[in-house]
């Protein structure tokens, strides 16, 4: 009997990861737990044993959530490229280090007096090149990823060291700087938020209707109304509480942008499709016509326009570029976590780049959570391993039960 | 001609795909010698042979996979060069190989539409691959090709392929092949891993195919599979011909006697 239940509580985990929207809820339910046991169950134990005079829910403040938001920018950048890759099985180890080697970049750039912005364009490409050169080995000299972008890794090191000697430069160009500490105004970023809102629920209920008219199956109708209601709940509250602090940083809506962006390429188009079907079986994606070494190519080199941002992102809003905050420190292993607790398959084929953004916050707000209620490092670094853990433990069990037939 | 009218008699069906004088060899095995071939529409030709016979061999070649050393190929009785995968499938010649290779994590659309999605129109200031996947039209494509070959097991085309039944699986195989505009489908064993009532399934799936004009070459060491469904019966034996059957005419214990001894020239058996 009890193996039955397991199977079917398996089934049940699988068939809802299976549906668009279904992927979103099991990382959704991790951010909720650890936003409650970190905004509520934590601070309400404090005070009933008498650690805490009040009610402290420092960490659901709006001051908090923004910095949290801040903080898993860089993260979600990376884990956002980071899933393209694993969407084909491959992996990048590499992403964090090229973010250092091009944060660097844009430093001294900068500091020699090229514009802002034609340094952000140049970091850029430098970030897609040193991407795509690793995808080339990986695809047509026929390396493991892994090796390639271990490889990456060290040598990118290096050369980050190369390009700061000191280990450190601070960043005051007005234009990189702006990009972290640019804020929307109140009114229109709420504006902006309502847009988008009534822009999904349209091409939402749009598309049902085209459904109808072609006589195809129709989505439940229950599901599409809890869908459109709840991206609105979140989507308002979330511009809402930046609000409450400062307003919404130009940061996040160019991260949104980007996401979105590589969202759409990713599954809605003939391009993204090959990117799920070389994941999937990359024989089957051979036989239909897919060029499958520059589709590895590509997404490599997707991965390095990323890591290019998310330096960008960083270097903006520590105002600083340092080898620590990049390459030395823990930023990799965050990025892959992330994009791995947002769902996607170790294994290739099945994954988002939306979950990578909620990963990324499970990541960030773990971090954040933990560094508030006084635990040590140690502390956060068993806590997120166990976290990671259980994500990759959750994939492994939903992939078994599905190729278990 | 005379080896024509050896091999087919006077009772076939004029032939859609016929290969003559096919050689190959890897290294230092010849897998096939002069062997000769065809299948007419609408109906369903077995291959058969032993292990080693060269039934693959020589239904690779037909699909382009490998190039024969020797041998002419026509279509509809015109000469015809078949070189490579895109060749065959230009000629429509489709191949469905004993893995399938579906994509599992893809639903059944599309699996249907893979590497030919159609995208939406006025997006022409993109590249192709870039321009968004028309799902609507996509589905009712899968819809169409489902229905065509009466899958009755098959919900819905939005199912994901991973956890479909092997029998389902193989049928979309089938459907995708076909849906290419082709009019040669090959078979590579397609009940070997299924159980009786997902076996019973596939054969309605190829009885499908037959009945739309479809020039049908099936692969199988099932006889009872292959009486059941095929129209005549190809034998091959260390890589060349022995005979061809009309299967109404034939018993599966003269079938294995081919497959096995082959058979006298002069014999009665052979057509």
């Amino acid at each position: 009997m009890q193996s039955e239940k397991k199977i079917t509580f398996l089934d049940r985990l699988r068939t809802m990861r299976e549906t668009e929207f279904g992927a979103f809820l099991p990382v959704l339910f991790a951010l909720a737990a650890i936003w409650g046991y970190f905004g509520f169950i934590l601070p309400l134990h404090d005070l009933i044993t008498g650690e805490a005079e009040s009610f402290r829910a420092i960490f659901l403040s709006p001051r908090n959530i923004y910095n949290l938001f801040m903080q898993s920018a860089v993260i979600a950048a990376l884990a956002v490229g980071i899933t393209v890759v694993l969407l084909l099985g491959e992996i990048d180890l590499s992403a964090a280090a090229t973010a250092g080697v091009c944060a660097a970049l844009l430093g001294v750039l900068v500091l020699s007096g090229v514009p802002g912005f034609l340094a952000c364009l140049i970091v850029i490409f430098v970030g897609i090149i040193m991407g795509a050169a690793q995808g080339l080995l990986v695809a047509y000299v026929g390396i493991p990823s892994f090796v390639v972008t271990l490889a990456g890794l060290l040598g990118y090191q290096g050369l980050m060291q190369k390009i700061l000697p000191t280990g450190n430069l601070n960043v005051g160009d007005p234009f990189v700087r702006s990009i972290a500490r640019l804020l929307i105004p109140d009114m229109w970023g709420l504006f902006l938020a309502l847009v988008v809102f009534v822009l999904f629920a349209l091409t939402t209920i749009r598309k049902q209707v085209q459904r109808k008219e072609k006589g195809l199956e129709l989505d439940n109708k229950l599901t599409v109304w809890f869908q459109i209601i709840v991206f609105g709940i979140i989507l308002i509250s979330a511009v809402l509480t930046l609000n409450a602090y400062r307003s919404l940083p130009l940061l996040l809506v160019l991260l949104i942008a980007f996401t979105a962006l590589l969202d759409w390429i990713t599954r809605s188009t003939p391009y993204g499709r090959s990117l799920f079907a070389v994941g999937g079986n990359s024989e089957s994606a051979r036989r239909v016509g897919m060029k499958i070494k520059r589709i590895r190519v590509s997404a490599f080199a997707i991965v390095g326009l990323m890591a290019a941002i998310g330096g960008i992102f960083g270097a903006s809003r520590y105002g600083s570029v340092s080898y620590t905050a990049f390459a030395g420190g823990s930023l990799l292993l965050e990025a892959i976590g992330a994009a791995v607790i947002g769902g996607t398959s170790l294994f290739g084929g099945r994954g988002s780049v939306w979950n990578a953004i909620l990963g990324a916050l499970v990541i960030g707000s773990l971090g954040n959570g933990l560094d508030l209620s006084g635990a040590s490092a140690a502390d956060k670094l068993m806590v997120s391993g166990a976290i990671l853990l259980l994500a990759v433990a959750i994939d492994a069990l939903s992939r078994n039960s599905a190729g278990g037939r | 001609m005379t080896s024509k009218k050896h091999l087919v008699g006077q009772e076939a069906p004029p032939a859609h795909l016929v290969v003559r004088g096919i050689d190959k060899s890897f290294g230092g095995l010849q897998a096939l010698r002069e062997a000769d071939f065809e299948v007419a529409r609408g109906e369903v030709m077995a291959l058969v042979g032993d292990n080693g016979a060269g039934k693959s061999t020589l239904m690779k070649v037909l699909a382009g996979a490998y190039s024969a050393d020797a041998g002419s190929f026509f279509l509809d009785g015109n000469s015809v060069s078949i070189k490579s995968p895109n060749d065959a499938s230009d000629l429509g010649i489709q191949i469905v190989y004993q893995d399938l290779a579906l994509c599992e994590n893809l639903d059944v659309a599309a699996n249907l539409s893979l590497g030919a999605e159609p995208v939406k129109a006025g997006w022409n200031f993109l590249p192709h691959f870039l321009r968004p996947i028309d799902n609507l039209e996509m589905e009712s494509k899968a819809n169409k090709a489902i229905k065509r070959l009466q899958v009755r097991t098959l919900h819905s085309v939005r199912a994901k392929v991973s956890g479909l039944s092997g029998g389902q699986r193989q049928a979309i195989a089938i459907a995708r092949a076909v849906g290419t505009e082709s009019s040669v489908v090959m078979l590579d064993e397609p009940t070997a891993a299924l159980g009786v009532a997902q076996t019973y399934q596939v054969l309605q799936v190829v009885k499908r195919l037959r009945d739309t004009n479809h020039a049908v070459v099936y692969i199988s060491h099932n006889m009872q599979d292959i009486f059941d469904i095929s129209d005549r019966i190809t034998v091959l034996r260390h890589g060349q011909n022995v005979a061809t059957y009309i299967t109404s005419k034939t018993t599966p214990d003269e079938v294995v006697m081919a497959m096995t001894k082959g058979i006298d020239k002069n014999s009665s058996g052979s057509i």
